[in-house]
């Protein structure tokens, strides 16, 4: 497929269902938007500022101050420039990963470029939260960017682009570590041959550094956008003490829903620290090949992160369409495949049986998050192995594969 | 030595007496036939502390001045001397009133549940909203009322729509409005015991003894209510009251005809002898010249038939009668016209759990245009999306009608949104205003023990404001909105007409109650597969290990 033809013809056809009528209920969904992405919540927390009040005095709104103040000045929010600016996004998306995939084969185009943005725009994960305008599109866009950047070896946009995906979202931290190690190495496929890379400790500090003073001004600018640094409870704050508990296909909401009080603050710290801890063990076993383990991580931050939508696993989804090279030792792809296809059937029937037909309960719901989450697990867990199955090739006669 | 210090003992005594604060005691009974046969019956009972003034907050932290009342309620006195409060009311009302057929009521506080506010002094010592907290407890265990959960998820300061009626001392900080609702309190003869404690008769004789418990919470319409104002040189004055809509039709058969026996099952055999006064006024119906009132009235002001208790003969049963009427038309009520200034409906629409729509339609009554502000306090059980905000005059959309003045948002399971707006209401026509709201998503524990039955939303108030163009009140001298039925002791004289809407009842949805441990089970066994399943790739090699013996 020639990429100059596919590209314009899917960002085409996904500006139509842009403007395509579709029902309200898709932007107040909450497997397509959370509190921290919602779109309603955005315009809301806009209404408010450009009425004098602080959008956040309240618990409405919990997006970035720099959404805020970009919306409400520079780019004015309406209908039209929201489906423009959505559909922008996803077309960057789009080709932020068809460049990663470029600099990984080194090649300036591969005959794989369209089946990859299509793999992408016509995720359902994916285009649903686009199409409803949740900004999780946007935190989508700025990862792929700052990927797209440190497969490049440009190291300022790169972690610009990361500094401000953290204002955004601060689950994103995961990625901090992987992409400026990406950004010493190459981002080619080395799945196969391992090889231990030669990273100087000082340089990988000279890029966290490099990052920690982007957050800081971004921050900075935030606190001077709003005028108090109220914003860092409301939006930060609320991934680590779980204020809304408005469901979402995650762990986290009826977990916490159902946490005796005593023990909440406990299992809020145990549960925020438990998607750190996973970052140095993934970056060290997938050292050889750390856009690998960017793309583990992204895995592991849609399993385990505080606020999570439909957009998030749908991302780690799609970019396993950078790595063919490991399909092939997928154990149990269509255990993964029927998991995922029984709970994006389950997730949106039984939350309308749950809060809009009034049959259901809860309890539905949640089992069909749990299920959703085994999907991902499973999803996770091949993609781990597979990416070190696959160094070990083909298997002589009479030799099995165990685990030392 | 011993029997002159008795003596000097005596005098300061008697000193202290003869200088203490002078008080009085009045009670006052109104009935007012309602135009759709009902009967709306106010017991006030007001007592008086000459010379007095409230606390000054900042001396809270020394020794407060020991506390000798003759007849003013000591329970009460000592609250409002620990707190330090200037001004004080609670409402604690049951059903819904009804001002269309009912008009404007004697008191103006009737929204449905319990309703507590109160102005405070600043301080240094005690802050204002911990004296707030300390205030709604010890009337919670004064009243038998659950005011204690009336907590800062409830209170807010609308210091526009509540101001205060007597007056603030001059001296001392800036005074501060505490104000909190609590619509799922319901009145009952729990409340109606510790109030009759602070009346001095008791319900022994005068006009308290007429409060019997079974025919009072057998009406359409109760509440009971505590007003504490300061004047400023007069004195602090406490009154208790009591409102209520009977139904005489149905306690007849079909006839308005009351009398004291037939509504409260009980006459007036002796009077309270400490009353200074004690009145019954009966409201003579303007239209209707068949009414008739028995016994002979003692007085009259030209609108109430007046009854002295104090002098009138024992038993005093006093009874009204409508002469050749054999039953009472209920047509004339369906074709009469709304007695308040504006009529006002709000409903909660949307049936899911997760958002709906909060509308209110507000029609004006009168040929003018007149401005009303507009209050919600609501809990965050129901946020606002306030840029989804629509109004409709008559059909046409009128953003211009609405003027927001206040706007704070709430912060879930800490603080309720307050949002105050002046509305703009065109002569004879319909406002309506409608927004998005969503239902949030609350903890196991925050539910209540029946949690399915939902929660109710506490009232809007509007309060009616005076038409800007002044010679329209000239004109139209019966569209005064400041002007009130005096009723002897000045009541109310300062207060604005508060309209309270009926509450709202919002379906939130609910987790199950029955498995926290199985969910925190559940989600934990499939965090901590991953987790080890991850861990195990992680940290272990592939090797290749041969099976078959063969090549």
């Amino acid at each position: 497929m020639d990429f100059g033809l596919v590209y314009p013809a899917l960002v085409a056809s996904r500006l139509f269902l842009a403007f395509a009528p579709l029902p309200d209920a898709l932007r107040h969904d909450h497997q397509l938007s959370s509190p921290l992405t919602s779109y309603p919540r955005l315009q809301e927390g806009i209404y408010l500022f450009q009425h004098g009040i602080d959008p956040y005095s309240g618990g409405m709104f919990r997006h970035s101050p720099l959404l805020l103040s970009l919306f409400s000045t520079v780019l004015p929010l309406n209908d039209v420039t929201s489906k423009l600016l959505w559909t922008t996004c996803d077309a960057i998306s789009v080709w932020s990963l068809v460049q990663i995939w470029r600099t990984r084969q080194r090649l300036s185009s591969t005959s794989r470029d369209g089946l990859i943005a299509a793999i992408y725009l016509l995720n359902p994960y994916l285009l649903l939260p686009s199409l409803a305008l949740s900004t999780s599109t946007i935190e989508n866009t700025l990862l792929l960017l700052s990927i797209m950047f440190a497969s490049q070896g440009r190291s300022s946009r790169s972690l610009l682009a990361l500094a401000f995906l953290v204002q955004l979202s601060l689950p994103a931290l995961v990625f901090v570590i992987p992409i400026s190690l990406l950004l010493l190495t190459e981002p080619v496929s080395k799945l196969v041959s391992p090889s231990i890379p030669n990273i100087s400790l000082n340089s990988v500090l000279a890029k966290l550094a490099k990052f920690g003073s982007y957050t800081v001004i971004l921050t900075l600018l935030s606190t001077l956008a709003c005028g108090n640094w109220a914003w860092v409870e409301q939006t930060w704050g609320s991934t680590v003490t779980l204020p809304d508990l408005t469901p979402n296909p995650g762990l986290w909401w009826y977990f916490f829903t159902e946490m005796f009080d005593h023990f909440r603050p406990f299992f809020l710290l145990v549960f925020s620290v438990h998607l750190l801890i996973y970052v140095l063990p993934v970056c060290l076993k997938f050292q050889h090949d750390i856009l690998y383990a960017t793309y583990i991580l992204t895995g592991i931050a849609a399993l385990f992160k505080p606020y999570p939508t439909l957009a998030d696993p749908g991302l780690f989804l799609s970019l396993i369409s950078l790595f063919p090279e490991t399909y092939q030792y997928l154990r149990y792809p269509i255990v993964t495949t029927l998991l995922h296809l029984h709970s994006a059937l389950l997730l949106p029937l039984f939350h309308h049986l749950w809060l809009s037909q009034g049959t259901g309960n809860a309890n539905f719901f949640y089992a069909s998050t749990l299920v959703f989450g085994m999907a991902n697990g499973a999803a996770l867990l091949d993609a781990i192995w597979s990416g070190l199955r696959v160094a070990i090739g083909t298997l002589p006669p009479g030799y099995e594969i165990v685990q030392k | 030595m011993r029997w002159r210090l008795a003596i000097i003992t005596y005098i300061a005594l008697w000193l202290t007496s003869a200088l203490a604060a002078y008080e009085e005691f009045h009670e006052l009974l109104t009935f007012r036939p309602l135009s759709d046969g009902k009967l709306a019956a106010r017991f006030t009972f007001t007592t008086s502390l000459n010379g007095t003034h409230p606390r000054d907050p900042s001396n809270l932290a020394d020794e407060d001045q020991s506390q000798h009342y003759t007849v003013f309620p000591l329970a009460l006195g000592q609250v409002l001397r620990e707190y330090a409060v200037t001004e004080l009311h609670l409402n604690l009302n049951a059903g819904k009133w009804d001002y269309d057929h009912w008009g404007y009521p004697d008191e103006p506080g009737v929204g449905t549940g319990a309703e507590l506010w109160a102005w405070m002094g600043e301080s240094a010592t005690r802050s204002v909203d911990e004296r707030w907290k300390g205030l709604r407890n010890a009337l919670s265990g004064q009243f038998c009322a659950s005011l204690g959960s009336l907590d800062d998820q409830r209170t807010t300061s609308p210091e526009l729509t509540f101001r205060p009626e007597g007056s603030l001392p001059s001296s001392g900080g800036a005074h501060r409005l505490r104000h909190g609702t609590l619509p799922s309190e319901h009145v009952c003869t729990e409340n109606l015991t510790p109030f009759l404690k602070l009346l001095p008769c008791k319900s022994l004789s005068g006009i308290a003894s007429l409060l019997n418990p079974h025919r009072l919470f057998d009406t359409d319409w109760h509440g009971l209510s505590v007003h504490v104002r300061y004047l400023e040189n007069e004195g602090i004055e406490v009154r208790l009251s009591f409102q209520s809509v009977f139904d005489p039709v149905r306690y007849t058969g079909g006839r308005r005809a009351w009398s004291l026996q037939s509504v409260f099952d009980r006459v007036i055999d002796r009077s309270c002898p400490v009353a200074r006064s004690s009145e019954i006024r009966v409201a003579i119906p303007k239209e209707e010249n068949n009414a008739q009132i028995t016994p002979d009235f003692h007085n009259s002001d030209g609108e109430h038939a007046i009854f002295d208790v104090l002098n009138a003969s024992k038993p005093l049963d006093v009874a009204m009668n409508w002469v050749n009427e054999s039953a009472f038309d209920y047509n004339t009520v369906l074709s009469g016209v709304p007695l308040t200034h504006i009529s006002v409906r709000r409903t909660l629409k949307g049936s899911s759990q997760s958002r709906g729509r909060l509308a209110v339609s507000i029609t004006n009554n009168m040929p003018i245009t007149i401005q009303t502000s507009y209050l919600e306090s609501m809990p965050w059980l129901l946020q606002f999306y306030l840029h989804t905000l629509q109004v409709h005059s008559n059909g046409v959309s009128r953003d211009d009608l609405v003027s927001i003045v206040s706007c704070i948002p709430s912060v879930p399971h800490a603080r309720p949104t307050l949002f105050q707006a002046i509305l703009t209401l065109p002569p004879k026509s319909t406002l309506d205003i409608s927004m998005d709201v969503i239902k949030p998503f609350l903890r196991y524990t925050e539910h209540p023990p029946d949690a399915q039955r939902g929660w109710d939303l506490p009232p809007a108030v509007l309060v009616p404001l005076l038409p800007a163009n002044a010679t329209v009140l000239t004109d139209h001298p019966e569209l005064s909105l400041s002007e009130h039925k005096m009723d002897g002791f000045g009541y109310p004289i300062r207060s604005p007409r508060r309209m309270y809407t009926p509450v709202l009842l919002v379906d939130l949805a609910t987790p199950d109650f029955s498995m926290p441990y199985n969910v925190i089970i559940m989600s934990c066994t499939l965090i901590a597969l991953i987790f080890g399943m991850v861990f195990n790739l992680l940290t272990r090699k592939f090797t290749l290990v041969r099976v078959s013996s063969e090549p």
